[in-house]
Formats: structure tokens, C-alpha cells, sequence
């Protein structure tokens, strides 16, 4: 125990000493060019330490996760490469094309509803006396905090099936005191209504963050402007579309685009709830079930390869419009 | 002033670069592979279990002049890939799945037990069917030093015997015997599936059992290598009693959507219920005996309570294979000491200290039976020492994408009405990886 103390210790000090030497090595470098450079010069010298690690740590493994997905029997001493066979047999499969069709689902119902509900709950809130706006937005705002993996204990006690006798679960217990038979609702995949039962589960945890950033952007929109709307005799719901909304949309749409990313990724739902059975399956748990599981690093790697495809038009999108906002903002 | 605007950016510059340092440093010192000359023995049994063996193996080693160390470690197939790769694997691993130990030699990193340990008398003391789970390429990488058993039928001792049912002795018998039941006004099949991130695996022992019942231990190895594919006569036959089983009309409580929603350790519970048994026949291993699955006062009083016997084989007196499963010893290290560790690992009385003391089922024949703790453990362990051939888990030998992956899911999607049996047949046979 002293020793692994101790070691720990001597490995902190000699980290902070070798980080000490290096930016001071790096400095003494640019102080020997001449003053000219030195200046234009150093900035690049101190940030050199963060790309190197950017590149070794983001850079390299994502070159290598593109070379795995044109291999096979990736790890094993038959690796080989097999062209775009991974890709083939993934399309190929009808299970794969449905985790697509369900991942697209989500992707199109999650960030739409957690702008929206995000924003009702924002201007509705804003409303409010200040001490009942502190609680319901702390209430609202509260499963952020909790893990997925532990929401989904609460969930699965709210989707609980029994085939007979009382129900445990609160959509059951609701269902049948109305009149209905027991559903297993995570079953049943007729209208996709499992996957948009884990939805929800997504949806109860992102509409607190949606909340919170839209709230304090509408409490941001300068009063003056909607006195100014009021004068020139507009109502409250063009105020709110034609005033409030254009000035927040900068935050919208980060708060659009942070879910989309996080939805594209979601796993832990589906995992814990379901493990992609009952055709509920999504992409990131395809990989999962591919890397870890079936071992087939090829095929997973090709999965996230595509995915990574996916999200770059996004990720300009998004960093071209926080570039136009800090230029006119 | 400008000194110390320097200053500063370099100390927030270091504490950056110490934050990744000291993260390193602290997964870097974890590694067990072969230090102080002890040998490392990894293994995922129950910790009951583990205590057991211990006592012995360290009596053992103490005589022989070494030192084993055993260490607990959980999802042994997925981290001693990892140890592996990393150049570290401990020096023996007891890997519980077939599969597993197939892709560590595939992997160049199992030594072959052949000329290690004493074949003729293992051969003799072993129940048949154990080595060969552990035999790759006509070499022996992988011994069985603990077993359980699937192939049994557990059913409500008292109620079962006042109602004057009989244990069957074929396949046969056992519809009938179902049949009865529900004649009788019960439910015949305690059956449930529900296992979170593994649900389906209970369907798989189904199908392996089966298959090993109609098909005999060479089609159903032929099976489990793909040699008979998913689609063919054998296993539609064995899909076929399964049906008649679970999907029968009044033969499982809540029908098909229930099987596949309860979880599978809540199958023995309404065979306890109040009132009498609400189900009757339950096909389960032997570590269904065990504190999770049963209800308490049943477990006070399991050999008068639980009933179990053999389940059955397709025809009376004819071939009556056996399916099991267990933990095989892997070796790694090609050190003397790794050598011993391993001998004694294969001695019949490495279970001695276990045996009473938890679920532990030695793979031995001549192992002492008095030595488990109740008539049910005797029984089970009978089960597989009157055995024709001890098959190993059929799905557990599967490549990992069949075996623990459609397998699973396409059975479930079956059950749950999801998918056609001739889709799923397919699926899983499209699945099964190329080379």
C-alpha cells in the first residue's frame, strides 16, 4: 500500500517536473530564434504538447479503425484484409438494415422533441415566480444527473411485464386497471412502439440539458426588443416566434446538434433494456455486440467508420456556425 | 511581469500533461502475470467454490514446494483476450467455455497438456466426453477441472409423488407425462428465458439437448462445428418438440410473450406456489439448486422438496448423452512450477474440500461421492457419471457471433413471434462466420 503511495507520489512529481522541462525546453527553443519568429513562432511551440496528444490519441485510432474495417480476423494471426466485404455483409443483412431504419428513427424523433419540450419548458418556466421556476426547472433538470444504466432500473420497473396477477409495473398496473390485458411493452415492436418506449427513457434524461441551455438563452433576449415588438402591436405568440426564436436559434441549434451526436451514440438504453432484441436495435449497440461479443473487430470497425461518416457533415455544420457566431456575435 | 504571465502558462500547461502521466501510471501497476515465482491461476467459479479448492490446492502446492495463487476474475473470455494481446496472460486460466479456449490456441498462447499431465489415467478416471471439450487439433489444451450438468428435469418432489405421476424415461414419456398434467388441470412447464443482456441462452441448452437426443454425439458435434447447419432435419425436429413444449396451448403460464419476459431465475417459483404447484416440470442445470433460484423454505429441505432426475434420452436404454458445462484449464506458462500448479489441478481430489462445502461437481468418475453435500448433488453428479457421452455446451463451442449472439436472439425473436422458424433457421446459419 506505502509502496503503491509512494509510487504514485514519485510518478505525479515526475510528470509535472518532465511537462516543467518540456514547455521550458520548448520555450528556450523559441527564445533562440530570432525575435522576429520568437513571437509569431511560440504560440505554435506551447500548443505543439495538446496536437501531439490529439494525434496519438484521437488521429492515430481513427486512421487505424479505417484500415480494420477493410479486415478480417482483425487481432488473430489469420488477419488479412477483405475490401469492402465488411461493409457488403453488414448492408447485406436484413437485421442490419433495420438497426439502421431504427437508429435513423431516433435520430429523427430524439433532438426535434428535446428542442421543442426543451423550449416549451424554457418560456413556460420563464413565466413562473422565481422560487417556482428554481424547483420545476431543478425537477426537470434532475435524470441528467442520474446514469442511464441506473434509469434504466427505474424504467424497467415502469415497462415490467407479469402474465397474470398484480402488475408491478406502473404501465401495466395503469393499462389493466383500465380495462386492458397485460402488454409486455418492450416486446412489442408493431409501430416500433418499443423503440419509441426507450425513447422516452432518452428523452426524460436530455429534455433537463435542452431546458437549461434554451432557458438561459431566452432569459438573455434583451427586454427591449420585445417592448418593442409589444409597441408595434405584435401578440404574444408572434413575439415569440418572430422576437424570441430567431434571437435564441444560435442555441437551438447547439442544443439540436449536441443531441443528435449523443443520440447517434446512444447504447446504454438499449443495452441494459433490451440488448437490441425485438427489433429495437441501434448502431451503437450493433458495435458493441460485434467488438466485444462476436470478436469480429472488422465488422465493428466498419460500423463506426460509417458512423464517423455520418456525423462529419454534422460536426462542420455545426463548427461553421459557431465560427459565423463568434464573428457576428 | 512578463516572467510570471510565462510562468503561469507553463504551470497550467504541466498540470495538463501531469493529469495524462498520472492516469497512466495508475492502470500500470496491476499486472500479475508471473511475479515472486507463485503461479497465477485466474477463475470465474463461485466464491464458494474458490475457498474450496483453495484449501486443497494450497495443501497441495505446499507439498510439492510451490506456490498457486488464486485469483477471482470475472469474464475471463473478454480480459485474458486483452492480457493476451498485451504479452501478459497469467499462468493458468480456467476459461468456461470451449469456444474460448479454441481461439486462445488459435491465438499461438495455449501450451498443448498432452505431454504434462498422465493422458492414460485421466483417460480412465475422466467422464467420457470431458477431454475431447478441451481438444483442439487432436491436442489436449484445455482440462476440465469442474463441471455442472444441463441435461435434468427438476420437478416438486411431495406434490409430484402424492399426484402419482412417474419420471419418464423417453422423450416420449415426457409429452405424455405433460399431457397428463394438463389433463390433471395443471400447468405442465416452468419456462422462462428473460436474461438481460444473455436472454436466450435457456433455449439454447433446449436445442442442444435435443439435438443431441434425435441426432446422437456425432451429428450434434457435426452441429456444433457446422458440419449440419441450423437448417436441417435434426434440428428442425428438435425445433419441432420444442414447440409442442413451449408453444402448446395451457403448457407454459402466460404462453409465449411470458417465456420470453420472466426472467429465467424465476422459473422454479410457481412450482412452490401456496396453493400447489402452478408448474410442474422445469429443465434447468444443476446450479438451479443453488439460493438465487429457489424459495427458502425449499432449499431448507432440498432433497425431500426438489426432485430431479436425468432428462430423458430419446429411447429407453439407447445412447443417453449427457450436456454440461464447466471450467477448463488453460496453460500458458511453460515454467516446471506451471506444470505442477497444472498436474495438480487434474487430480481427482482437487474437489475433495469443495464438494461439501458448495456446488462444485468434479468431472471424476471415481471422485468420492460421499462427499457432496445432499442426495441431489449425488443425483445430478450420477446424471453424468451413468452417462453414454458428458457433450459440452453446444452454443459455448459456437464462434461467439452464433453461440452467444443470433443463437440467442434469433430463438427469442422465434418465441416472442417476432420471426418465423425457417427465417430464423436461416439467420442463424447465414451468421456463422466464413473462415
Amino acid at each position: 500500500m506505502f509502496a503503491k503511495f509512494l509510487t504514485t507520489i514519485v510518478t505525479v512529481l515526475a510528470g509535472i517536473g518532465a511537462a516543467l522541462i518540456l514547455y521550458w525546453l520548448l520555450n528556450k527553443l523559441a527564445e533562440l530564434m530570432p525575435s522576429k519568429y520568437e513571437e509569431k513562432l511560440k504560440p505554435y511551440f506551447y500548443i505543439l504538447p495538446a496536437y501531439t496528444a490529439i494525434a496519438i490519441w484521437l488521429l492515430y485510432p481513427a486512421v487505424q479503425t479505417v484500415v480494420y474495417s477493410f479486415k478480417t480476423k482483425v487481432g488473430f494471426p489469420a488477419e488479412s484484409w477483405v475490401g469492402t466485404q465488411n461493409y457488403s455483409d453488414l448492408l447485406g443483412s436484413e437485421q442490419f438494415r433495420q438497426t439502421l431504419i431504427n437508429t435513423l428513427l431516433w435520430l429523427a424523433v430524439v433532438p426535434v422533441v428535446t428542442v421543442i419540450l426543451g423550449l416549451a419548458i424554457a418560456t413556460l418556466t420563464d413565466r413562473l415566480k422565481p422560487r417556482a421556476e428554481y424547483l420545476v426547472k431543478t425537477i426537470i433538470f434532475m435524470p441528467m444527473a442520474i446514469s442511464m444504466v441506473g434509469a434504466a432500473t427505474v424504467w424497467a420497473l415502469v415497462y415490467d411485464y407479469r402474465n397474470s396477477g398484480n402488475q408491478v409495473g406502473i404501465q401495466n398496473a395503469v393499462w389493466t386497471s383500465i380495462g386492458g390485458e397485460p402488454v409486455a411493452w418492450l416486446q412489442t415492436s408493431d409501430f416500433k412502439l418499443n423503440s419509441f418506449l426507450l425513447m422516452v427513457m432518452l428523452l426524460w434524461s436530455t429534455i433537463g440539458f435542452g431546458m437549461v441551455l434554451l432557458s438561459a438563452a431566452v432569459k438573455s433576449v434583451p427586454t427591449e426588443t420585445l417592448e418593442a415588438a409589444r409597441i408595434d402591436g405584435a401578440n404574444e405568440r408572434q413575439i415569440f416566434f418572430r422576437v424570441i426564436v430567431p434571437q435564441i436559434w444560435p442555441t437551438v441549434i447547439t442544443v439540436f446538434i449536441t443531441t443528435l451526436i449523443g443520440t447517434m451514440k446512444v447504447f446504454d438504453i438499449v443495452f441494459v433494456m433490451t440488448n437490441g432484441n425485438f427489433n429495437t436495435n441501434v448502431i451503437a449497440n450493433e458495435f458493441w455486440l460485434q467488438f466485444f461479443n462476436n470478436n469480429n473487430k472488422g465488422a465493428a470497425a466498419a460500423i463506426v467508420v460509417m458512423l464517423m461518416v455520418a456525423i462529419l457533415p454534422i460536426m462542420y455544420y455545426q463548427a461553421r456556425s459557431f465560427r459565423k457566431q463568434e464573428a457576428y456575435g | 511581469m512578463r516572467r510570471t504571465k510565462r510562468f503561469k502558462s507553463v504551470v497550467s500547461a504541466s498540470v495538463l500533461a501531469l493529469t495524462s502521466v498520472g492516469l497512466a501510471a495508475c492502470g500500470g501497476d496491476e499486472g500479475s502475470g508471473s511475479d515472486g515465482g507463485a503461479v497465477t491461476v485466474w477463475l470465474s467459479l463461485d466464491q464458494s467454490v474458490i475457498d474450496g479448492l483453495k484449501k486443497q490446492v494450497d495443501a497441495r502446492a505446499a507439498e510439492e514446494g510451490i506456490e498457486i495463487k488464486l485469483e477471482k476474475v470475472d469474464s475471463i473470455d473478454k480480459v485474458i483476450k486483452t492480457r493476451i494481446e498485451a504479452g501478459d496472460p497469467p499462468d493458468i486460466a480456467l476459461v468456461p467455455q470451449p469456444g474460448v479456449v479454441a481461439s486462445i490456441v488459435e491465438l499461438g498462447a495455449a501450451l498443448p497438456l498432452d505431454d504434462v499431465l498422465d493422458m492414460d489415467a485421466l483417460e480412465a478416471s475422466m467422464v467420457p466426453g470431458t477431454l475431447e471439450a478441451g481438444t483442439v487439433d487432436d491436442q489436449l489444451y484445455g482440462l476440465l477441472v469442474s463441471m455442472n450438468v444441463k441435461s435434468l428435469l427438476f420437478y416438486p418432489k411431495k406434490a409430484f409423488e402424492a399426484a402419482g405421476y412417474e419420471l419418464p424415461e423417453t422423450l416420449d414419456e415426457l409429452t405424455a407425462l405433460a399431457n397428463k398434467i394438463k389433463s390433471d388441470g395443471g400447468t405442465p412447464w416452468c419456462l422462462t428465458i428473460e436474461s438481460g443482456d444473455a436472454t436466450g441462452w435457456v433455449v439454447t441448452d433446449w436445442f442442444e439437448d435435443l439435438v443431441m437426443r434425435f441426432g446422437g454425439p456425432d451429428v450434434y458435434s457435426q452441429w456444433v462445428t457446422h458440419e449440419v447447419p441450423f437448417d436441417s432435419e435434426v434440428v428442425r425436429e428438435a425445433a419441432g418438440y420444442f414447440e409442442e413444449v413451449a408453444f402448446t396451448d395451457g403448457n407454459v403460464q402466460g404462453g409465449r410473450t411470458s417465456i420470453v419476459a420472466t426472467n429465467f431465475n424465476q422459473a422454479a417459483q410457481p412450482m412452490f406456489a401456496q396453493g400447489g404447484p402452478e408448474c410442474w416440470l422445469l429443465k434447468q442445470g444443476s446450479f438451479f439448486t443453488g439460493a438465487e433460484f429457489l424459495p427458502a423454505n425449499v432449499l431448507q429441505n432440498l432433497d425431500a422438496e426438489l426432485g430431479v432426475t436425468g432428462f430423458p434420452p430419446a429411447e429407453a436404454g439407447g445412447e443417453s448423452p449427457v450436456l454440461g458445462g464447466g471450467d477448463l484449464a488453460v496453460l500458458f506458462s511453460d515454467s516446471d512450477e506451471a506444470a505442477t500448479a497444472m498436474q495438480i489441478l487434474s487430480e481427482t481430489e482437487i474437489g475433495n474440500e469443495a464438494a461439501p462445502v458448495s456446488s462444485f461437481i468434479s468431472p471424476h468418475k471415481d471422485f468420492d461421492s460421499s462427499l457432496y453435500p445432499n442426495e441431489t448433488t449425488r443425483t445430478i453428479a450420477g446424471v453424468a457419471y451413468d452417462a453414454t457421452t458428458f457433450l459440452f455446451d453446444g452454443s459455448d463451442a459456437m464462434p461467439a457471433q452464433v453461440g452467444a449472439g443470433s443463437f440467442w436472439k434469433e430463438m427469442t425473436a422465434w418465441i416472442n413471434g417476432d420471426r418465423s422458424l425457417d427465417d430464423a433457421l436461416k439467420n442463424i446459419d447465414d451468421s456463422w462466420p466464413s473462415s
